[in-house]
């Protein structure tokens, strides 16, 4: 969950001040971003801008941590707000770096590369451990998911 | 922290592309079962139509005289359930009404580190839909993350498709029936894209919680966005029809409107007529059969020309709305405070979704007529407006209409036959088509076998019945029963005779002027002929003996 609740944080955040960004994705874990990286530029220089970019690093804006944290729907306290800030302000910065790199010449494309045929067979399989996903739900009544009362979605 | 934490960031800017991106999911409350809608496949397009009718003609009044100072624009996002085997992303099962919470597994639960992949039959599908709706495809697209915190979503995200959609740019010809003003139009589809559903939340009036079934979570959807072309209930209602009628011809989905395999969502505004732009748009759900789209619709105009009226159009506002079938009316579910923000961005478990061209012309090649060629076809056959969208309405009904004639049977007569006995048969014993015991074969022998004067067109209904409930072959019931009609007039002149000179009362009671008692002979002669005596001669040879002179 605090994996997701960060990658949405950092999704939510740059939204805004990335108007006319290119599409530029990097594999990375925290501990080891710069070798990430290094690992990755060669794939970075093949993953194309779709639209040329004007936007260089002095646009990004330092992010919203509180803004951020309310649509993720996470609550921190002023300590993680001040840590979280270092750290996202870090990955834009990267992204600063990644508007640099020349890919006028180089075709768009959608996605990155992947092997293809990842398709799947229409054939239907029973997972067998379903017992424990359904003894790891918190709360769990008469085959259901019990949760607090919904209105609406919001 | 997590090594993972970091795994993906893909940034993205999107245009805003029009508030129909930004839609909500339409299972917001529970109450999809409260349709009115039938069961019988073959009727369903009538009978809702008719309801849509029935109940408010003075109110078509008031709508009417609505319409002459304000446009309604209107436009449909459609979700049809798809029904593969299993779900989108992963091989659990995709069974509809499945013990509560067996169909999970890893994947579609949002489990750390479990991975999607693509069901093949989802592209497929997404294909054959997108190219019935006469859509560009994409040759790649690709699928993103839209996010929103919901208990029936596990993963916090939906897997949907964004900027890029399977197919884009197509649109859908259909046939108003002539009940509602009749006339061809054809309504633009602005896109198709591939998502997936989320869990059903079944909200208890009574406790202070709800409870999440996730057996739906993952099972695969493709969505259907309409430009804003419609401008009535009925033209909304008929698109919606036309939209489970090409599902089914697919066989992409069932359609059902009370499983929720076919949803609306109906975003409607109104405007000044001659004013170029467009009212403040809201959005309706909760409709479950197609009689609500029209009514809700008709409704909506009332209520925002109402608003206009009465120098209150600053209280339109920017809302998604509830249809209650129970009071007819719609009633604010949210306000929206601007844009949601989903904060899509491209899905990075799974690549980009690649299609052939020879892959596209092989799906192409393998499509269906479809409803609307075959109206055409139909049409063009010389059957009626109200014939073709009967028999047009239900593929398997189409199926049997077109055996008939393929056995030689005449195109009208075999209507006739299906549309009326037949249709009333089965809407009776609650049975489909395919059901019957009456083979295509057979009631074109029955056809034939009235016209060419075997037998009379009443003991042709006598064997339909009998061959409905009971099947077997049209020769051998004439033979068995001896039904073979009686052509001979000088049989039929025997039994004429004998019934006169038994009735010298009514004989002479006609002969005085009461001309109609000649329905009551040709009655009796009949029954004495257990209804087999030719109609035709047998009123003429009574004609001749009751006005011959002695
Ligand atoms: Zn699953």
């Amino acid at each position: 969950m605090a994996t997701r609740a960060l990658l949405a944080v950092i999704s939510a955040s740059p939204s805004r001040c990335f108007i006319s960004s290119s599409r530029i994705k990097i594999q990375s874990s925290v501990s080891s971003l710069s070798l990430n990286f290094q690992q990755h530029s060669r794939k970075i220089h093949r993953i194309a801008r779709s639209y040329s970019s004007d936007t260089d690093s002095s646009l990004l804006q330092p992010p919203d941590v509180s803004r951020l944290a309310e649509t993720a729907r996470i609550s921190l306290t002023p300590a993680e707000i001040e840590e979280c800030e270092t750290k996202i302000r870090r990955v834009i910065d990267w992204f600063g770096q990644l508007q640099q790199v020349d890919v006028n010449s180089v075709e768009p494309a959608i996605r990155a590369e992947m092997d293809g045929g990842n398709l799947r067979e229409d054939s239907p399989e029973t997972f067998e451990n379903r017992d424990s996903i359904r003894a790891s739900i918190p709360s769990f009544e008469e085959a259901y998911l019990k949760v607090p009362k919904i209105l609406n979605k919001e | 922290m997590s090594t993972t934490l970091f795994r993906t960031i893909q940034l993205n800017q999107f245009t805003l592309l029009g508030t129909t991106l930004f839609r909500r999911r339409s299972n917001v409350v529970s109450v999809r079962c409260c349709g009115s809608q039938t069961t019988t496949t073959t009727h369903e397009a009538k009978q809702s139509s008719q309801s849509r009718v029935a109940p408010k003609n003075h109110k078509s009044n008031k709508l009417d005289e609505i319409l002459k100072d304000y446009e309604a624009v209107i436009g449909i996002e459609t979700h049809v359930q798809l029904s593969t085997s299993t779900k989108a992303f992963c091989s659990c099962s995709n069974n509809y009404g499945s013990y509560p919470n067996t169909s999970i597994c890893p994947v579609c639960m949002g489990l750390p580190g479990a991975l999607p992949v693509l069901n093949s039959k989802v592209v497929e599908f997404g294909v054959r839909l997108g190219l019935a709706l006469n859509c560009d495809l994409s040759l790649k697209s690709k699928f993103d993350r839209k996010q929103y915190f919901y208990p029936d979503l596990p993963k916090g995200y939906q897997i949907s498709q964004f900027d890029i959609p399977i197919a884009s740019g197509g649109y859908v010809d259909l046939d108003i029936p002539l009940e509602f003003g009749g006339g061809h139009r054809r309504f633009g589809i602005t896109r198709v894209h591939m998502e997936e559903d989320a869990g059903k939340s079944i909200h208890s009036d009574t406790g202070d919680y709800s409870q999440v079934d996730l057996n739906r979570a993952g099972v695969p959807l493709l969505e259907i966005v309409s430009e804003p072309d419609m401008r009535s209930g009925v033209e909304a209602a008929e698109y919606a029809c036309e939209m489970q009628r090409i599902a089914r011809y697919l066989g992409v989905s069932n359609g059902n409107m009370q499983e929720g395999s076919l949803r609306c969502d109906v975003n409607i505004s109104i405007r000044p007529i001659g004013q170029a732009e467009f009212g403040t748009k809201v959005e309706i759900k909760n409709l479950n059969a197609f009689s609500a789209i029209s009514r809700a619709i008709d409704y909506e105009i009332s209520r925002q020309a109402l608003l206009y009226n009465q120098g209150k159009a600053d209280q339109i506002v920017t809302e998604t709305r509830l249809w209650e079938e129970g009071a007819q009316k719609t009633v604010t579910m949210r306000k929206k405070e601007g844009l949601a923000d989903y904060r899509y961005f491209p899905e990075p478990d799974l690549p980009e979704v690649i299609l052939t061209q020879e892959y596209v012309d092989s799906i192409r090649a393998s499509l269906p007529e479809l409803p609307e060629a075959k109206r055409r076809r139909y049409e063009a056959m010389g059957l009626s407006m109200q014939d073709v969208l009967f028999l047009a309405n239900d593929v398997t009904v189409a199926e049997y209409f077109e055996a008939v004639i393929g056995k030689g049977a005449e195109v009208k007569l075999a209507a006739n036959w299906i549309m009326g006995d037949i249709a009333a048969y089965l809407k009776n014993e609650k049975l489909s088509i395919n059901d019957m015991k009456l083979t295509p074969q057979e009631l074109a022998e029955l056809i034939a076998a009235i016209k060419d004067g075997t037998i009379s067109g009443k003991i042709g209904k006598e064997i339909l019945f009998e061959l409905l409930a009971k099947g077997g072959t049209v020769k051998g019931m004439i033979k068995e029963k001896d039904l073979v009609q009686i052509t001979d007039p000088a049989e039929i002149e025997k039994m004429v005779i004998k019934v006169v000179s038994e009735n010298p009362k009514q004989l002479e009671q006609y002969r005085s002027g009461k001309t109609k008692l000649q329905g009551y002979f040709a009655g009796q002669i009949m029954k004495m002929s257990k209804g087999k005596a030719n109609p035709g001669l047998l009123n003429k040879i009574l004609l001749e003996k009751l006005n011959a002179k002695e």
